[in-house]
């Protein structure tokens, strides 16, 4: 399964991925609580930055090249908030708003780049810990997700089997023709991963 | 007229899933979900009008609400969100880790889930098998409306653009939701028909047929 994570051995790949969550939100919502003047652009721009240039990426330019590589992933969101603020509110707040928004995307995005998937559901089931007193079961939703994760690829080849044999019927790719035949085949996958689940003890 | 139904069994109660525990094909069903709204989000998908490609992810959240009901339909959008939070790039165009929960589309993600709730509240109000009028508007209402509702006014306050303002900017998806709304209907209509099945349900009789007089009163 493709992931965003990026193996390392820098100390922010070493935290634990609790804390670590916890550090880059607060940094995270530092910036975008920023008021939208020009200094603070200025700010967040630079926070980004040395946050990069500090996480020991070992990308060969000081964290510069993932940085870089990041923000061609926002450009779209840069591009739609750079225009409609300027359209709307003139310069100032346009740079310093959409800078903002971007460091902080930029700042979170250090989490999944340096913290495995599966650290980061463990952290998720502990951190659902608490719903016991509710009487929600952490381990059925950590299963949950892990099943949803197993099914993700079963149901990427269904699809395309499904496209695959209506381009051998000379059907085009149409999406209302090809949804009810995909939901079907998932559907009974369903059914009998639900058998799976309860012949295995699952209730 | 003619009743076919076994008359002796007492009617089921109108709903039968709604305060049911999940039970694991429930776990199996709202797992499925979240993965159909995965892959409907992978890139290479279909372009619908004039060429312009439209992700189908909120296809999936509509057919979520419709299928699993409101609870697990809201359930599996939670999967979904709680997976990409984890680091998977599982929305549409590849986007995923917690950024997305900050940034200016969070509340469509968020969206996502009260979405199913609204989509699984007005298609099965009652309990009753839906009809097409009643899941056409089940559609407009939460798949866009509600989606709509949560999203804007967070991509407003995180771009720190007026309300009205990006409002106007998130009409360029109006109409590729609106064709969304339209196949998802279409699409739970032809299931109905074609695979009852994937509902999982027992709809309350007709109106006319409910009433316990009738029962008795048949020969």
């Amino acid at each position: 399964m493709l992931t965003l994570y990026r193996p390392g051995t820098g100390w922010l790949h070493r935290m634990p991925a609790g804390p670590k969550t916890v550090m880059l939100l607060a940094l995270t919502l530092g910036v975008f609580l920023l008021p939208p003047v020009w200094w603070s652009a200025g700010v967040a721009a630079a926070a980004s930055v040395v946050a990069y240039a500090a996480a020991q990426l070992h990308d060969g330019a000081l964290g510069m090249r993932d940085l870089g590589r990041q923000l061609f992933a926002l450009r779209w969101i840069l591009l739609v908030m750079l225009v409609s603020q300027l359209l709307f509110l003139g310069p100032e707040p346009a740079v310093a708003n959409a800078t903002r928004v971007t460091s902080g995307l930029l700042l979170a995005a250090l989490l999944t780049l340096t913290t495995p998937t599966t650290a980061l559901l463990e952290a998720v089931e502990r951190g659902l810990g608490p719903l016991r007193y509710v009487r929600i079961d952490p381990q059925r939703i950590a299963l949950l997700l892990t099943i949803t994760l197993g099914t993700v690829p079963v149901l990427a080849r269904i699809a395309t089997d499904v496209r695959a044999a209506q381009k051998a019927r000379g059907a085009r790719a149409n999406l209302r023709t090809f949804v009810v035949p995909f939901l079907v085949i998932s559907l009974k996958h369903a059914d009998e991963l639900g058998e799976a689940l309860a012949s295995r003890g699952v209730r | 007229m003619t009743e076919t139904a076994p008359v002796s069994t007492p009617t089921p109660a109108t709903t039968p899933s709604r305060f049911r525990a999940p039970d694991a094909t429930d776990l199996a069903r709202v797992a499925v979900f979240a993965a159909i709204v995965v892959v409907l989000g992978l890139p290479g998908g279909f372009t619908v009008f004039g060429g312009v490609p439209i992700t189908a992810q909120t296809l999936g959240v509509m057919l979520a609400g419709a299928v699993l009901g409101p609870w697990l339909g809201a359930l599996s959008m939670g999967v979904v969100l709680a997976l990409t939070a984890a680091g998977l790039p599982l929305l549409a165009g590849g986007r995923g880790g917690i950024g997305v929960f900050l940034g200016p589309s969070a509340g469509y993600a968020f969206g996502f889930v009260l979405g199913a709730i609204v989509i699984g509240l007005i298609v099965h109000a009652g309990g009753r098998k839906p009809v097409i009028w009643r899941t056409a508007i089940g559609m407009v209402v939460g798949g866009i409306g509600a989606i709509y509702a949560l999203g804007i006014p967070i991509q407003s306050i995180v771009m720190g653009l007026p309300l009205p303002e990006t409002a106007l900017t998130s009409l360029v998806f109006l109409p590729g939701d609106l064709i969304k709304a339209v196949i998802a209907t279409i699409v739970v209509t032809t299931l109905l028909r074609a695979y009852p099945r994937a509902f999982r349900r027992v709809w309350a009789p007709k109106r006319v047929a409910s009433a316990e007089g009738d029962a008795t009163r048949l020969p």
